[in-house]
């Protein structure tokens, strides 16, 4: 049933800049770094001969969470933006479909398009690398482990953000809270590894990744199941 | 055994401690075409959203195809069309590709699309965005989409809203065809009894969240006639005394009302008490009351059964 109501939400999101957004934030994190390593190159590549392609992903690891922060938001608002415009709310819910299966194929699209930015992130770092003659000695593992890590630890936000998107018609509070999460995520480095904002940065650093990147999925996954309980009750308006 | 398709039990709905729709016992019957009139804010939509399912009740229960709605749900959703309040509709669609998001839902046949817009007249409007349509043509979309499942019951909440009169006269005409030709229940909302006049069976009046009204249009037409107006000198003495002798008279517009089934000896009785009590009777005539004003009538005021 949830793969019916996918289909059906994949041909709605045409035209609604979606994609163009998933592309957008891996290229954007790209772009940032063929600008640093660009303008100083010689600099760089001395001071950091030896372990150009870690640098390389370090560099790139510091805007991953306010990355995924923003894109996570948008994605989600974007998404139940579709719905709400015209308030299709009330047409789609009085369909043969279960509610659940309906809060779970959006929550399904959000995570692919997420992934689909992840893969894209991990394609464009490795071009990057490359065409910086970094050498061909690609370090994959740690590659994927940046692109993907950080984004199972950022699936409590996913599921939040989804949630209050698709409850909630004024998505102002939901986007305000996104970007200053998104901020947020820059400055609480310092506080400890136990506040959730932060493991998306523990999940490629630090001494147990794996323990951060697992925590996430299993919040994301709890959240997840609380939207969708709310979502089933809840009135259509 | 029951034979309603549709049958609410004291369905009551709060909103903050007011009730906006309270003890209702709507009964439509398999293959007709219920008319469900009310004024602005009377209950109709808040009702029509209990029936799909979209907001819960507050208390009381209802039973579609004879299946409690709250244990089986899906089960009838699959065999109900519906159209709530104004369309809803996904503007950067074409028609096509608005019916084509609910089939893959539904899971009939592509066939199906072109010949739901063919119904509702938009064929040739297929491939352009939705946004770009005239409220008409999206509530006749909404319309093809209520369709598109092959309903046997389609609920429709004010359907002909911001149609022309010729777009209204064709929906009315496919409505009426609905029972004729597949065997669909039809329930439909309407500010106006005009609307539904020519093609319901059976109409309930609901005020202020409550079923005031519900039984065949023939019976409503029965109850709109007869009514004697008489004028009368000292019209409320006249009033009063003919209550006494067990008349149901009324007074309005400093004239005495003889309401309901008037026979002629009843009428030559009440002119007699009348003149016996030096009444000077100037006029005696009969009034008939239009639906529409009594439909006026009960919606200001209710009816006593
Ligand atoms: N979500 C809500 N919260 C509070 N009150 C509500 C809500 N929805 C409806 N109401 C109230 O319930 C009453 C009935 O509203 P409803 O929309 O059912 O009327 P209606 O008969 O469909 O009117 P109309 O002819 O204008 O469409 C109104 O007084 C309305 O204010
Ligand atoms: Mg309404």
């Amino acid at each position: 049933m949830m793969g019916k109501a996918l289909s059906s939400d994949f041909l709605k999101i045409r035209g609604k800049g979606l994609w163009f957004l998933v592309f957008l934030g891996p290229a954007g994190l790209v772009a940032m770094q063929a600008l640093n390593f660009g303008l100083r190159y010689d600099y760089l590549t001395e001071r950091y001969s030896g372990r150009l392609w870690e640098t390389l992903l370090e560099n790139i690891l510091m805007f991953v969470p306010i990355a995924l922060y923003l894109g996570i938001t948008l994605v989600a608002s974007l998404l139940a933006n579709v719905e709400h415009h015209t308030n299709a709310w009330k047409q789609l819910l009085a369909l043969p479909i279960a509610r659940s299966a309906v809060f779970g194929a959006k929550f399904a699209l959000c995570f692919l398009l997420l992934a689909v930015s992840c893969s894209v992130l991990a394609v464009g770092t490795i071009a990057l690398g490359l065409s910086l003659r970094f050498g061909t000695d690609i370090p994959y593992g740690d590659i994927l482990r940046l692109s993907f890590m950080p984004f199972l630890a950022a699936l409590p936000a996913l599921a939040l953000f989804l949630w209050l998107c698709m409850t909630m018609k004024n998505q102002a509070l939901p986007i305000t809270l996104g970007v200053v999460l998104a901020i947020g995520s820059v400055f609480s480095y310092s506080l400890s590894e136990w506040v959730p904002v932060n493991w998306p940065l523990f999940g490629y650093h630090g001494t147990h990744p794996w323990a951060f990147a697992g925590a996430g999925a299993a919040l994301g996954a709890v959240i997840l199941l609380a939207g969708l309980l709310h979502f089933g009750r809840k009135d259509v308006n | 055994m029951n034979e309603w398709v549709i049958e609410t039990r004291a369905l009551s709905k709060r909103y903050k401690g007011r009730y906006a729709v309270s003890g209702l016992n709507l009964k439509i019957a398999k293959g007709d075409i219920y008319g469900f009139l009310g004024p602005n804010g009377a209950g109709k939509t808040t009702t029509i959203r209990m029936l799909l399912g979209l907001i819960k009740p507050s208390s009381g229960s209802v039973h579609i195809f004879g299946k409690e709605l709250q244990k089986e749900r899906l089960s009838i959703l699959r065999r109900v069309g519906s159209l709530v309040e104004y369309p809803s509709y996904y503007g950067h669609l074409s028609a096509v590709d608005n019916l084509e998001a609910i089939r893959r839902i539904l899971d009939v046949p592509v066939g199906k699309i072109a010949e739901v817009l063919d119904i509702v007249g938009l064929a040739k409007e297929a491939r352009r965005p939705v946004k770009g349509f005239s409220l008409g043509m999206k509530q006749r979309l909404g319309i093809a989409s209520a369709l598109l499942g092959s309903p046997e019951l389609l609920v429709l909440d004010e359907p002909t809203n911001g149609l022309d009169p010729s777009g209204i006269l064709e929906i009315r005409e496919l409505i009426k065809d609905m029972p004729r030709q597949h065997g669909i229940t039809v329930l439909i909302s309407s500010h106006l009894l005009s609307e539904v006049e020519l093609t319901a069976g059976t109409v309930g009046i609901i005020r202020q969240g409550e079923l005031v009204f519900q039984d065949t249009i023939e019976s409503l037409h029965r109850q709109a006639q007869g009514q004697i107006r008489l004028v009368v000198s000292e019209p409320e003495q006249a009033t009063v005394a003919l209550m006494q002798h067990g008349f149901r008279a009324e007074l309005k517009e400093s004239a005495v009302w003889l309401n309901g089934g008037q026979g002629d000896d009843a009428v030559a009785g009440a002119v007699k008490r009348l003149v016996e009590r030096e009444h000077s009777v100037y006029r005696v005539e009969e009034r008939r009351k239009s639906l529409e004003e009594l439909f006026l009538q009960i919606v200001g005021e209710g009816l006593r059964a």
